[in-house]
């Protein structure tokens, strides 16, 4: 029982964050009805910003002069935290404004249109870092291991945990705390009333899509030194974000952290007795759940299955 | 401007006497011929043909039912295997490999189907993921059968035996004639099929799956079966692919490929039309060779075309030909159907 401790643990913060992966897709399939596949390249990109601007690519080389890569790791490293969500972001809002044609068609097409988006995100991070894999330096403070009762821990992983519990407290405070939270719940929920109210609906969706690829592109950050970084690493990521918000249902939020925690805890465990097979035991949870309950755990009827 | 679907573009009693048909039959005839003329090669032509019976078949779920899966490319993955397996461990034979790749497909999604079966929308999109990655997942996973990453190799082309006659199908040319004739029965089968009152319920039930169950269709029944047949022609296609790769690779059934051929079908206009998925592969792979010799990154490229044809025509090239001969008023004689009409008034 005590060598399955350390399983249980390191699921329970791939379940976290995956929590954070599947709020950013879950919101906006919430508010917009949009599956963005590309959710998964936005995760990528981020964390490629972030990587570039905790290594100092951009600026030790340039104009800016050597005194950037003289910076503690630490300076880097928080501020590649807010510039790679930042751009992400602002990729997001771009591709936001792609997506308006869409709207109003059937759901087929905002997907589709996000499928090439993400073809067309890759391309560009295999044009822009190549197609090697590539890793993200962490401060040496949340680095290495500590032992515990005879156990070893990832200090890494549990700085990870920690920073997915506090953005997805976060979230739901802005969500449920805030005006602007309120607006954007109420638009998921009747979009022409909050028309019909005065409140601008274009710009809300284009400030939800940015959130949404800022929560991805965060994600990415906190998820890179543990994956390490591939141009199509959005593709292992999408799979799970899906997933989650299926079995939690979609556009719920406590039904998507509790999907991803479970899914988290179901790869972990498994984990301790066939590591082959282990991300295998997420789609028999999704079959298994929707098997039951086809609307997922706290899902309600939505217009998606029309 | 309205969306047209396929109901706008009627079909004609099922004869395969039309245009297209025979542009199309020509086409295939004579493809050896001005292929290496044009600066393409032979295997570009086998590529293609195999391409063209997994979308043709597909787009009777895609298209006409209105089911969309993402995970249709495991289905030509455990046609490929199947066919790779019955060489290595049955015995040599060319119906044999391709009878075991379509009964294996088949039965793997008839399986699948029993689950998928009274899900809609979104949910029958991600339920098709979900088990598409698990086929792949189990691809890789599965040394020592499948061969993990590596996938089968050295499968062998058997030769076509067919009571008297017998030749090889070793070269590319031979090879492409024997996919070309497969692909000419599959296009008139399935011809046959969406013109014939099934293909009518197919596409009733896209537009309202209550009001077709309440006709009195089983519509379980109809989105199970369709589902089963359309992977049963994608199984041909991994057969023949196998045969064509010489092996059978984990990466066809990976969600890529899978997004790859909706893409495809889409961009062509399979949504509108019988026709429309082969405009969507010739175009996929001709920008592929043509694109992809002037640049590394031709998939940028293809990307950003699909993009821009879901932004401005998302009925595809073949809604879009459409609307050129709606406007032209070049549009042959048909029933009046209100959608055409009210088009028309469009236009």
């Amino acid at each position: 029982m005590i060598e399955l401790i350390p399983h249980i643990l390191n699921g329970l913060t791939l379940g976290l964050l995956f929590a954070l992966i599947a709020l950013g897709f879950t919101l906006i399939v919430g508010v917009m009805e949009v599956i963005n596949l590309a959710h998964g390249a936005l995760f990528a990109l981020g964390a490629y910003f972030a990587m570039t601007t905790i290594g100092g690519g951009w600026f030790g080389s340039s104009a800016f002069g050597v005194w950037w890569g003289d910076l503690p790791i630490a300076t880097r490293y928080a501020i590649g935290v807010v510039v790679g969500p930042f751009l992400a972001a602002f990729a997001g809002m771009v591709l936001e404004l792609c997506l308006r044609p869409t709207y109003g068609k059937p759901q087929l097409y905002g997907l589709l249109l996000t499928f090439g988006a993400a073809l067309v995100i890759e391309e560009l991070i295999r044009l822009a870092w190549g197609t090697g894999e590539q890793s993200l330096t962490v401060p040496r403070a949340i680095n290495g291991a500590f032992f515990m009762g005879g156990l070893i821990f990832s200090t890494y992983k549990f700085f990870a945990a920690g920073f997915a519990i506090l953005a997805i407290g976060l979230v739901w405070l802005f969500l449920e705390r805030t005006p602007y939270g309120a607006t954007i719940k109420a638009g998921a929920h009747d979009s022409e009333m909050v028309r019909a109210l005065g409140y601008d609906l274009s710009k809300l969706r284009l400030l939800v899509f940015g959130f949404g690829a800022a929560l991805a592109a965060l994600a990415g950050v906190v998820m890179a030194p543990i994956w390490g970084l591939r141009p199509h690493i959005g593709v292992d990521v999408i799979i799970p974000a899906f997933l989650i918000i299926v079995m939690g249902g979609v556009g719920s939020f406590w039904g998507a952290v509790i999907a991803a925690i479970l899914v988290g805890l179901s790869v972990g465990i498994t984990g301790a007795y066939a590591p082959a097979w282990s991300m295998l035991s997420m789609y028999l949870l999704l079959i298994a759940i929707l098997g039951f309950r086809a609307r997922g755990l706290l899902g309600r009827k939505s217009a998606l299955e029309n | 401007m309205r969306m047209i679907t396929l109901s706008d573009i009627p079909a004609r009693g099922g004869s395969p006497m039309t245009p297209a048909f025979g542009l199309f039959m020509v086409a295939l005839a004579t493809a050896p011929f001005w292929l290496p003329a044009v600066g393409l090669y032979q295997y570009l032509g086998i590529e293609v043909a195999i391409w063209l019976i997994f979308a043709l078949g597909f787009n009777l779920l895609f298209g006409y039912i209105g089911l969309h899966s993402f995970g249709h490319g495991a289905y030509l993955g455990i046609g490929a295997y199947a066919f790779g397996l019955f060489q290595q461990e049955v015995t040599v034979s060319l119906w044999g490999g391709l009878l075991a790749a379509i009964l294996a497909a088949s039965f793997a999604a008839a399986i699948v189907g029993v689950f998928l079966s009274h899900r809609r929308g979104i949910y029958y999109a991600l339920m098709t993921i979900g088990f598409g990655q698990i086929f792949w997942f189990s691809a890789i996973k599965l040394h020592g059968i499948t061969g993990g990453e590596d996938g089968l190799l050295g499968i062998p082309r058997p030769d076509f035996v067919l009571g008297p006659i017998r030749f090889s199908l070793a070269d590319n040319v031979s090879l492409y004639w024997f996919v070309a004739g497969i692909l000419a029965i599959v296009t008139v089968v399935l011809w046959r099929l969406v013109n014939a009152p099934f293909g009518r319920v197919l596409q009733a039930i896209r537009q309202n799956e209550t009001r077709a169950r309440f006709v009195g269709y089983d519509v379980w029944l109809i989105k199970w079966l369709t589902f089963t047949l359309s992977a049963g022609f994608a199984g041909l296609a991994g057969g023949l692919f196998s045969m064509a790769q010489e092996g059978a690779y984990p990466d066809v059934m990976s969600l890529h490929q899978s997004g790859l051929i909706v893409m495809m079908v889409l961009v062509g206009g399979g949504l509108v039309s019988f026709w429309g998925p082969v405009l969507g592969v010739i175009l996929y792979f001709v920008a592929r060779d043509i694109i992809g010799g002037i640049t590394e990154t031709w998939l940028l490229w293809f990307g950003l075309m699909f993009m821009l044809m879901v932004m401005t025509r998302p009925e595809g090239l073949a809604g879009l030909i459409h609307v050129i001969r709606l406007r032209l008023g070049n549009v042959p004689a048909q029933v009046s159907a209100p959608g055409i009409a009210a088009s028309r008034k469009e236009a």
